[in-house]
């Protein structure tokens, strides 16, 4: 196959194939790096949370009288929880995971800030918080419910006994059982690990040591706690209606907070992360179809000013398949050249992005991709209009002339 | 001659009406996608001070970690916000003409007439100044005054909302709500009030709702109100009292202060460092000397209100848009030379190269503005889609993603820019084709 007939006639309509050549160029670049931070964000926010957070509703409570019994609230208030239809367990805590809030300090695996350090996630439950969860305990048990300590002000240390995360557990005592061990906080205070868990995600889906989380049997302080509430699968819209109703009328001397699901806190908090996905997604999509379009309008063009230099070709001996041939080429030619400086331009945008905007610097599998998806679509859209120039008469070489 | 163009461009949209509908499609597609993207850009990026902005200033000294700079990535900044003993500090300054220190609270508001269903509602503890400073509106009676500051007197501000909840929207001035088990007495409402972003506390969530009532600063340390918002630490100190907290080198305060004048404002920033200096005789301050003095814009970078992936996806729209255009230049291309022949006749009855020119520009404009105001529409629609689904789970989604006229037309008049640029090719090309040529083959 001669190329040199094919590049001439290119030569003659450089506009148009030039024009071309730039919409594939930028698309490729926009499609590369567009997919490479789609398919971060889709696999951060599909990241098992090691919580049951489709079937979890949180709310929090606060009395308001001075001298209310704070334990009694909370006890009456889970009891009656626990036995409402529907609902497999309910524990109070301070903060919620996935939340956006919650609070963290560095640890220890030795006194006076000694040994590895990690920072943690804490959250404060009873003896039913695991199964509230929904959590799976990989080792040790739940609290017992002896060692849970109703506060009546902010305490400075955690309460002895904790059940961690294995991420924490693994930071702070690598290659190790870490059941039975001790850790310490900054001022030296041990903490024995009773129970640990096999994974879970804390309050900030952002923070790269999210699975790194400290259970510790408190609740409160005083006045104000929150409940999470694990229902049955199906359950949830139910149970979130009967629940407020039926503590309001157990004890209206208090404030009951917005009742949430955790499943939409699980959405808010990666709410940013979905709509660059949601956008980079249909921005993709549009993309390559108009890349296609464009494509596909050129050569059209081509083969419609096209048709007596076509019937000349076939009447001097062309074969259809020839002229089939001439044009798929000719188009490839020029997504080639669109795809050559894409990739520069797609290796330019994605340092660009990871440099600027503090992306992950583009992985070279999707330039890859990339190439070969837009010299399918190049080839496909340019399918038809050659089977048109092929159809051509050679009679056409006669005419009008 | 301009409507005479514009004749001749309905004419040629008839001609061919599905290649037309395609232009003013595409350009559609890539504007409704840089209206969306530009508007999420545009709520962060606004600097709602306007003109103020460039008198209000925030301070950010380095009290933070000798062993590790408050922010991970870009280890040259100070913390953005304040210890009490330093928000306390910097107060006392007399050099600037206003000053607010603050942090937001919480707690439950009744009243005592069981008038309304006790609520617990955000509160700002905050000093006089706020009001005027920050061009807060108010419906009835105003702010406290220095006394009550002082005091602390027993006065509350409430916001119109939360006005309404406890005292059914009616002037309240001089009545009383309860609040930590005590009598607080009204002493204003604001008007709406809604600072998009929330610069003056952007620590606590560039998008957030407005508190609900604003109480004297020093309430919080009498009644030993801890944050409901952020509070950061560093050091290990034994915090075993809340006078104990607030003597630490947890961060949890805001300051603002108005210096009109240059030569004063210079003033305050040696007084920064001069107050840093004289902390670190007390050995505290442990890092270099590292203070800054933002005014309103600088704060707003500095906390990052736009977010990086708001710029990016700015980028990649515009980038599509271009697509777009590059694909609208190659159709007007093959539709201005199929009507070449018409174009030669008109070259030959005398028409210009320029009028030629010209009249396909106009063309083009047409199918830019049709691009425009359908992508806007378009544009308006998937904001309006985004909400509706963001909404659901995200309480800031209104004010993050806004409905705004002028996006809208800024929307319109980048499709007209976008649109004659892409025709100013290919109305020269076919200005610039010999007449003869096309009259031969008719």
């Amino acid at each position: 196959m001669a190329i040199r007939p094919i590049l001439s006639a290119l030569l003659r309509n450089r506009a148009g194939a030039l024009l071309v050549a730039i919409q594939i160029s930028i698309t490729l670049a926009i499609v590369v790096n567009a997919v490479y931070v789609t398919q971060q964000r889709v696999e951060k926010i599909g990241r098992p949370t090691g919580l049951d957070d489709q079937n979890i509703f949180s709310f929090s409570t606060e009395g308001f009288d001075k001298d209310f019994d704070f334990p009694a609230m909370v006890r009456a208030d889970l009891a009656l929880l626990r036995e409402m239809p529907g609902v497999i367990d309910a524990a109070p805590m301070q903060q919620i995971p996935l939340s956006g809030s919650g609070s963290s300090s560095g640890y220890f695996s030795l006194p006076n800030e000694k040994g590895t350090e990690s920072p943690a996630n804490t959250f404060w439950t009873d003896e039913h918080g695991i199964n509230a969860l929904g959590a799976k305990l990989s080792g040790g048990t739940t609290f017992d419910a002896s060692a849970v300590k109703y506060l009546d002000e902010y305490p400075q240390f955690l309460q002895p006994g904790a059940i961690v995360s294995q991420g924490f557990a693994e930071a702070l005592f690598p290659k190790q059982n870490a059941l039975g061990k001790t850790f310490y906080d900054n001022h030296s205070t041990p903490h024995k690990i009773v129970g640990v868990i096999e994974h879970m995600h804390g309050s900030w889906v952002g923070w790269d040591k999210v699975d790194r989380v400290i259970l510790s049997p408190m609740v409160g302080p005083k006045p104000r706690t929150r409940y999470i509430v694990r229902t049955q699968p199906g359950e949830i819209d139910r149970v979130m209606a009967a629940a407020e109703v039926a503590l309001r009328q157990r004890d209206s001397n208090r404030v009951i907070g917005k009742l949430r699901k955790m499943s939409d806190q699980k959405m808010a908090s990666y709410a940013g992360d979905s709509l660059m996905a949601v956008t980079l997604t249909v921005v993709t999509g549009l993309v390559l179809v108009f890349s296609a379009l464009g494509i596909f309008g050129l050569a059209t063009f081509n083969v419609n000013t096209r048709t007596r230099q076509i019937g000349t070709r076939r009447a001097v001996g062309a074969r259809r398949r020839d002229i089939v041939r001439h044009f798929m080429t000719e188009n490839w030619l020029i997504t080639t050249l669109g795809v050559v400086v894409g990739c520069c331009l797609a290796l330019a945008a994605g340092f660009w992005l990871s440099t600027h905007f503090g992306l992950p610097r583009l992985d070279l599998y999707y330039l890859v991709g990339g190439v070969l998806i837009l010299w399918t679509v190049g080839q496909l859209a340019a399918w038809q209009p050659s089977l048109k120039a092929a159809k051509v008469s050679p009679s056409m070489a006669t005419r009008n002339v | 001659m301009f409507a005479y163009y514009l004749s001749l461009a309905v004419a040629s949209f008839k001609r061919n009406p599905g290649l037309t509908a395609l232009m003013v499609f595409a350009i559609a597609l890539g504007i409704s996608v840089c209206m969306i993207t530009l508007s999420s850009y545009r709520a962060a990026a606004r600097n709602p001070a306007g003109d103020r902005g460039a008198i209000l200033f925030a301070p950010s000294i380095d009290s933070w970690d000798p062993e590790d700079p408050f922010e991970e990535n870009e280890k040259e900044l100070a913390p953005t916000q304040l210890t009490y003993r330093d928000a306390r500090g910097l107060y006392a300054s007399s050099i600037p003409d206003r000053k607010v220190i603050m942090y937001k609270a919480g707690g439950i508001y009744s009243r005592d007439d069981k008038g309304m269903d006790p609520e617990y509602l955000a509160t700002r503890m905050t000093t006089k100044d706020f009001f005027a400073m920050f061009e807060v509106p108010f419906l009835y009676g105003g702010a406290w005054d220095a006394k009550a500051d002082e005091g602390p007197e027993p006065v509350v501000v409430l916001s119109k909302e939360s006005n309404q909840k406890a005292f059914g929207g009616a002037n309240s001035v001089g009545r009383t709500v309860r609040w930590h088990d005590r009598e607080f007495r009204v002493i204003g409402v604001l008007d709406d009030w809604e600072p998009v972003p929330k610069y003056f506390d952007v620590s606590n969530g560039s998008f957030s709702d407005m508190e609900g009532a604003y109480i004297p600063f020093a309430w919080g340390p009498l009644l030993e109100l801890g944050s409901d918002g952020n509070t950061n630490c560093w050091k290990t100190e034994t915090i075993d009292s809340f006078q104990a907290f607030l003597n630490s080198e947890c961060i949890w305060f805001h300051a603002w202060f108005e210096i009109r004048e240059p030569a004063k404002q210079q003033a305050f920033r040696q007084f920064l460092d001069d107050y840093v200096l004289e902390q670190k005789k007390h050995g505290r301050f442990p890092r270099p000397l590292n203070n800054y003095l933002y005014d309103v814009g600088g704060w707003l970078e500095r906390n990052k209100v736009v977010e990086d992936d708001n710029k990016a996806m700015l980028v990649l729209a515009f980038a599509f848009l271009v697509v777009c255009l590059v694909n609208t230049v190659g159709l007007l291309l093959a539709k201005f030379l199929n009507a070449a022949p018409a174009a030669g006749v008109r070259r030959a009855l005398g028409a210009s190269r320029r009028d030629i020119f010209w009249q396909h520009l106009t063309e083009s404009g047409v199918v830019a503005l049709a691009g425009g105001i359908t992508g806007g529409l378009l544009g308006l629609g998937g904001i309006l889609a985004l909400r509706g689904w963001y909404g659901r789970f995200v309480d800031d989604a209104q004010r993050a993603l806004p409905v705004d006229p002028t996006n809208f037309m800024l929307a319109i008049a980048i499709a007209i820019i976008a649109g004659v640029l892409a025709g100013l090719y290919p109305a020269w090309r076919i200005g610039r084709a010999a007449p003869a040529s096309y009259l031969k083959v008719q």
